[in-house]
């Protein structure tokens, strides 16, 4: 158990580096602004700067966050319902339906206002289909819903190839980015933000569960917890996440696979600090990415999830090496 | 009044017969041994009477409320089981996981208080882990993590302990150690317990009631002194049993077919 201080100034520093990562984004890209130019552009909106700053990069740096924050929460849910830690928001097939329905729309030509609708609802399509198929009668079975999902996940998986194979040449690079993961074109609808507060007010207050659900169902059980029902919630509200990152910015990945276990790392596993800290770090880390994804070779963007796996992979490494020397 | 009970209970695991219209009365202050040879189905009664498994027929009775009908919650109050195993997937310090036990004692949003603390650390001095509170769980030895485990149950507070091979992995000291623990819970009010053992000697010494199951659904259950004799215990392991008489009471040596003597 973390003491209370040290917990206080862990969320409080996560706090200050997220509000810190997001205003320096605003300020940094393809046009650097100084100092004054920045505060000029924050004063005066409808200046060239403040359209810089209000209309491109702050919905941009929050959409990053928020999705980071996404991702990461869904990451951490998704291990303890699996109860493996390789565990990843994208694990039981939302993403793909997501995924496959978007990509549907490009090669039919809809518009990209609709893309998220259209993301969203293959991802709901997906969350029935695993659900009713996993469910039946009986005990919970972690198997048949890890088999159940992973399986579904390849089935939209050879879905999506073969729209890559016969989609318009035109639209193939639009399709990739999307498969990688990339906010170019990522605004910050308010519902998701609501979605993300909601969900994470839920989780908080059902952190102690999943504290005890980690150590597996019978002990959760046995320590007075209705397993059957709260697996499920964990997996809609797991699900719920998952789909409203990947309709806002396609499917990033790593984030959710690696700031859990960072955070795991470094705070422990009592979620009543993780999950708090995994949102922090996440949405964090995500903006840093973007920032560089916009920057590294400016004026060319690259998707953001090229960024997360390149800066993603050598830190986990290297935390994970660093807590094995500890050991 | 009886703490824990039930009357006709037939309980099966995959077509095999454990009990069949098992009739069990465990009144406070009674230390109860099951026992029974590998595979019998000594852990799947004490599932059934855990409420974690259904039984074919009957039902389990805690404080004359049948356990299929208590919200989960309010059963963990009540009554606490050691399982045989205990695996720990995520990392978690010795301290936290102690804390667990609690848990059926919070409200949604509660965070543990001091007195939940002073209650973990105890219990972890109890089982000798005092100094423990920040080492990982995962780097545990297997008599310890069975210690953490039992001390876990001590701060559930439950009235039934069930325990599930509860001296597994334990040197000879700690077993009489969590025994005589055992023993003296069952003498505070609602106090009582049930253990699936292995040690005839364990038993003998601290159980004032052993139920034993010798497969087919057939079983018999009384007081230690009358049922723990030669013949019972022969017929139960399908070895011949030796009694001696040591200082603390009867001893029982299993014995090979062959061995003088037998």
């Amino acid at each position: 158990m973390m003491p209370t201080a040290q917990r206080r100034l862990l969320f409080l520093l996560l706090a200050l580096l997220s509000a810190a990562s997001i205003l320096a984004a605003t300020a940094i890209g393809s046009v650097n602004l100084d100092a004054g130019q920045w505060l000029t552009a924050l004063r005066e909106p409808a200046s060239a700067h403040g359209e810089l700053v209000w209309r491109l990069r702050l919905p941009r740096a929050g959409a990053a966050w928020t999705v980071g924050a996404l991702l990461s929460l869904s990451g951490c849910l998704m291990q303890v319902l699996l109860r493996n830690p390789l565990a990843d928001p994208y694990i039981l097939g939302v993403s793909g339906g997501a995924s496959f329905a978007a990509l549907l729309g490009m090669t039919l030509g809809a518009s990209a206002a609709v893309l998220p609708g259209l993301a969203w609802g293959g991802a709901l399509l997906s969350i029935v289909i695993v659900f009713s198929l996993a469910r039946g009668e009986g005990p919970w079975s972690r198997t048949r819903l890890l088999l159940t999902g992973v399986v579904t996940a390849s089935g939209w998986a050879a879905l999506i190839s073969l729209l890559l194979t016969l989609g318009p040449d035109g639209s193939l690079r639009g399709m990739l980015f999307w498969l990688i993961g990339d906010l170019s074109y990522a605004s910050l609808p308010a519902w998701t933000v609501a979605v993300l507060v909601v969900i994470f007010i839920v989780c908080i207050g059902m952190a102690r569960s999943l504290n005890v659900l980690a150590m597996g169902e019978t002990t959760a059980r046995l320590l007075g917890e209705p397993t059957r029902k709260l697996l499920w919630a964990v997996y809609l509200l797991a699900s719920v996440l998952t789909a409203t990152a990947v309709s806002i910015a396609g499917n990033i990945g790593f984030v959710g696979l690696i700031v859990p276990h960072l955070m795991r790392l470094l705070v422990g596993s009592d979620h009543r600090v993780l999950l708090p800290a995994a949102a922090m770090f996440g949405g964090l880390f995500l903006v840093l990415s973007d920032t560089l994804a916009r920057t590294v070779l400016a004026p060319r963007q690259l998707p953001v999830g090229v960024v997360t796996a390149l800066l993603g992979v050598p830190l986990f490494l290297l935390l994970l090496n660093r807590a094995r020397i500890k050991q | 009044m009886s703490v824990l009970a039930c009357a006709g209970l037939d309980v099966r695991i995959a077509g095999i017969r454990v009990v069949d219209g098992l009739d069990l009365d465990v009144r406070p202050g009674q230390f109860w041994g099951l026992l029974g040879p590998n595979g019998i189905g000594k852990t799947t009664l004490l599932r059934c009477l855990a409420g974690l498994g259904e039984p074919v027929a009957g039902r389990v009775l805690l404080q004359s409320r049948d356990i299929a009908t208590l919200p989960r919650k309010l059963l963990a109050r009540h009554l606490g089981m050691l399982q045989q195993h205990t695996a720990y997937v995520f990392d978690s310090s010795v301290l936290q996981t102690v804390l667990t036990g609690r848990h059926p004692h919070l409200g949604y949003w509660q965070r543990e208080g001091s007195a939940d603390i002073d209650k973990a650390r105890h219990a972890l001095a109890a089982v000798d882990l005092a100094g423990f509170e920040k080492r990982s769980v995962t780097g545990l030895s297997g008599g310890e993590a069975r210690r953490l485990a039992f001390a876990t149950l001590l701060v559930q507070e439950p009235d039934v302990m069930l325990l599930d091979e509860p001296t597994n992995h334990l040197d000879p000291r700690h077993q009489l150690k969590i025994m005589r623990m055992v023993s003296e819970h069952v003498r505070r009010a609602d106090g009582s317990a049930l253990a699936a053992l292995h040690d005839i000697n364990l038993a003998a010494r601290y159980c004032s009631h052993v139920v034993m199951l010798f497969g087919d659904g057939a079983w018999c259950a009384g007081e230690t002194g009358a049922m723990l004799d030669e013949s019972s215990l022969e017929r139960l392991y399908g070895c011949p049993v030796e009694r001696l008489e040591g200082r603390q009471g009867p001893r029982f040596h299993p014995a090979e077919p062959g061995d003088p003597g037998a």
